[in-house]
C-alpha cells in the first residue's frame, strides 16, 4: 500500500510539473512578439539584448573550450582504435560528424543549462522572495511578459549561435590533432569535413538547439516561480533548475536521435 | 464614464463581504466584511499569523477568496474579467513589506517604471513626476542611487513613491513601519498623513505596530485568528474591552507560547547566581 501511495504521489507531482510547463510555455509564446524588434516594445528588446549578453556571449569562452577539449578527446580516442586498422583519416569522419550531429549541441545546452539555467532560477526566484513579482503584478505588468519572455527570447536566438561556434570548435580540434599526427593541412581537413557532413545533419542540430534552448530557460523560469520560503528556497531552486534542465537536455536529445534515427535521416552515405 | 466614476462619493472605496479563505483544512480568513470609506487611513491591526497578510493579498487581486467579495470602487474584482481587474490595478498603489523595489533599476527609474509601462505620458513629463513624488517622500537627492544602496526607511519610502506614481485613489501600505528605527518610522507615519490630507487618498495600512497605528488611523479594524474582531475609531479602539484587544495592547504575554515556563526562570535564576 505503502509503495502504490508513493507511485501515486510522485505520478502526480509529475503530471503537475508537466501542465505547469505547458502552461507557461504557451503564456510566454503568446507574449513573444512584445519582445521582438519593431514590432514589439523597445524596452523589452533592450532587456532581451542584455539577455542575450547573459545567456549567449557570456558562455562562448566556456562552451568554446568545453568543445575544443571534447574534440580532442574524441580524436584521441578513435585514432587509437582506427590506427590498428590503417584507418586514421576517419577521424575526420567522425569528429565532424559526431559534432554537428550530436556533441555540438549537446556540449553547447550542457554548458549554457550551468550557467543560465541556475542564473533565471535565481533570478526569478529572488524576484518571488522579494515580492517583485507580486509588485509587478499589482501594477498591472505581467511577470511573463515583463521578465521571462525576453530571457526566451535570447536564449532561442543565442543557443543556436553559439551551438554553431562550438561545433566549428570541436571540429577545428579534431584537425589539430590530425595535424599534429599526420600533417594534415587545414584545406584537406575541411574538404574532408565538407564532404562528410550534410545539409541536413546542420538543419537537425539547429532544430535540437532550439529545444534545447526552449526546455533551459523554460525549467529555469520555472523552477524560478515555484520558489517559496525565502533566500533557502532560492538555493535549492537553481539545483533543481540545473539538475532538471542537465536531464531533460539529454532525455531530449536520445528522443531526437531515435526519432531520426528510425526515419533513416542518419544513415551515413 | 465609466463604472468607478458614478459611483456616490459617500459610498466605500472597498467593501469586503464574507469573505473566507482556507489553505488546506486551515481557515485564514473566517468572513471578514470591512468597508473603506474615501479619503480615510484604516489601519489593519494583527499579530502574526491573523491572517492580514492574506487579506491585503485579496484586496489587491493577487489571490481569490473562495468565498465572498470585494469590490474597489464598485467593481468586483473577485468575479471581473482580467482586464478589469487591471484597470482597478491601476488605482491601486501597493508598496509592499520589503519594498520589493527592482534591484536593477536605480530609485528614479524605479519610480517611473509604471509611469512608462501604463502611460503614453513623454519622457519630460515623466522625468518630472517622478522628481514630485520623490521631492514628496523627500528623497529627490538619492535618484540616482540603486536599491541595494538604500537604508531600510529609504527602501519604504520609495516603495511609496512608486505606489503613488500613477496618483491611484487607494493607497495599500504593508507593514509600512516593520524594522524601523522610532525615528524614521515616526517620519514615515508623517509621509502617510501628509499624502492623506494633501491629496485626498484612501490609504489602508497593515502592522502590528500599536504606536504607528494610533498616530495615523482613522480607523482601526484587528483581525484575529482569521476573523474581524473590532472596527473602531482609535478612541473607541482603545477602551474596547475584547479579551485579545486588551492583550494586544497591553503587550501581555500568549499563555502557551509567550510565556517563560517556571522551571527556565528558576534555572536562570540559579545560573545568575
Amino acid at each position: 500500500m505503502r509503495f502504490l501511495e508513493q507511485v501515486g504521489r510522485s505520478t502526480i507531482s509529475w503530471a503537475e510539473d508537466a501542465g505547469a510547463l505547458t502552461i507557461q510555455f504557451w503564456a510566454v509564446l503568446r507574449r513573444l512578439s512584445r519582445v521582438m524588434p519593431i514590432v514589439g516594445k523597445k524596452r523589452r528588446w533592450r532587456t532581451a539584448m542584455q539577455q542575450m549578453y547573459a545567456i549567449g556571449a557570456s558562455a562562448l569562452p566556456m562552451s568554446g573550450i568545453m568543445s575544443l577539449c571534447t574534440g580532442f578527446i574524441l580524436a584521441l580516442q578513435s585514432a587509437s582504435e582506427l590506427r590498428r586498422f590503417g584507418a586514421l583519416e576517419y577521424v575526420v569522419d567522425l569528429v565532424a560528424v559526431g559534432f554537428t550531429r550530436e556533441l555540438g549541441p549537446l556540449i553547447t545546452a550542457i554548458a549554457v543549462s550551468g550557467r543560465s539555467a541556475s542564473a533565471i532560477s535565481a533570478e526569478v526566484g529572488t524576484m518571488v522572495v522579494t515580492e517583485e513579482v507580486d509588485a509587478l503584478r499589482v501594477m498591472g505588468l505581467e511577470p511573463v511578459e515583463y521578465t521571462l519572455a525576453p530571457k526566451y527570447l535570447a536564449a532561442l536566438i543565442t543557443v543556436p549561435c553559439l551551438t554553431v561556434l562550438s561545433t566549428l570548435c570541436g571540429i577545428f580540434a579534431g584537425y589539430l590533432f590530425l595535424a599534429f599526427s599526420i600533417d594534415m593541412t587545414l584545406r584537406v581537413y575541411f574538404q574532408a569535413v565538407a564532404e562528410s557532413i550534410l545539409l541536413r545533419d546542420i538543419v537537425l542540430t539547429l532544430v535540437k538547439s532550439v529545444v534545447f534552448a526552449t526546455i533551459i530557460v523554460h525549467v529555469g523560469c520555472l523552477e524560478g516561480l515555484r520558489v517559496s520560503g525565502g533566500p533557502e528556497g532560492v538555493g535549492r531552486s537553481t539545483t533543481t533548475a540545473v539538475v532538471k534542465s542537465t536531464f531533460l537536455v539529454i532525455v531530449a536529445d536520445l528522443a531526437a536521435t531515435a526519432v531520426f534515427y528510425l526515419m533513416g535521416w542518419s544513415a551515413v552515405e | 464614464m465609466t463604472h468607478s466614476e458614478s459611483q456616490n462619493l459617500d459610498d466605500p472605496v472597498i467593501s469586503i463581504r464574507e469573505v473566507s479563505v482556507s489553505y488546506g483544512s486551515r481557515r485564514v480568513l473566517d468572513e471578514v466584511d470591512l468597508d473603506v470609506h474615501r479619503g480615510e487611513i484604516l489601519v489593519l491591526l494583527g499579530g502574526s499569523g491573523s491572517g492580514k497578510t492574506t487579506l491585503l493579498k485579496q484586496v489587491v487581486g493577487l489571490a481569490k477568496p473562495d468565498t465572498g467579495s470585494i469590490r474597489i470602487n464598485g467593481v468586483d474584482i473577485t468575479s471581473c474579467s482580467r482586464r478589469e481587474l487591471t484597470a482597478v490595478r491601476r488605482r491601486i498603489g501597493v508598496a509592499f513589506q520589503a519594498g520589493a523595489l527592482f534591484n536593477s533599476l536605480s530609485v528614479e527609474d524605479n519610480v517611473a517604471l509604471p509611469l512608462r509601462e501604463l502611460t503614453r505620458l513623454a519622457d519630460s513629463t515623466i522625468e518630472l513626476v517622478v522628481w514630485m513624488k520623490l521631492k514628496a517622500v523627500g528623497l529627490a537627492d538619492a535618484a540616482r542611487l540603486y536599491p541595494p544602496e538604500l537604508s531600510g526607511g529609504m527602501r519604504k519610502r520609495v516603495a511609496v513613491a512608486r505606489a503613488w506614481a500613477l496618483d491611484p485613489y487607494i493607497l495599500v501600505l504593508d507593514e509600512p513601519s516593520a524594522g524601523l528605527d522610532p525615528i524614521v518610522s515616526a517620519g514615515l507615519d508623517e509621509l502617510i498623513l501628509f499624502l492623506k490630507t494633501a491629496f485626498r487618498v484612501t490609504i489602508l495600512v497593515v502592522t502590528h505596530e500599536l504606536e504607528s497605528a494610533f498616530r495615523i488611523a482613522d480607523r482601526i479594524a484587528m483581525l484575529h485568528a482569521g476573523r474581524l474582531i473590532a472596527v473602531d475609531t482609535k478612541e473607541q479602539f482603545q477602551s474596547n474591552s475584547h479579551p485579545w484587544i486588551r492583550r494586544f495592547l497591553d503587550r501581555q504575554p500568549d499563555q502557551v507560547s509567550g510565556g517563560i515556563p517556571e522551571g527556565l526562570m528558576a534555572y536562570l535564576r540559579e545560573i545568575q547566581r
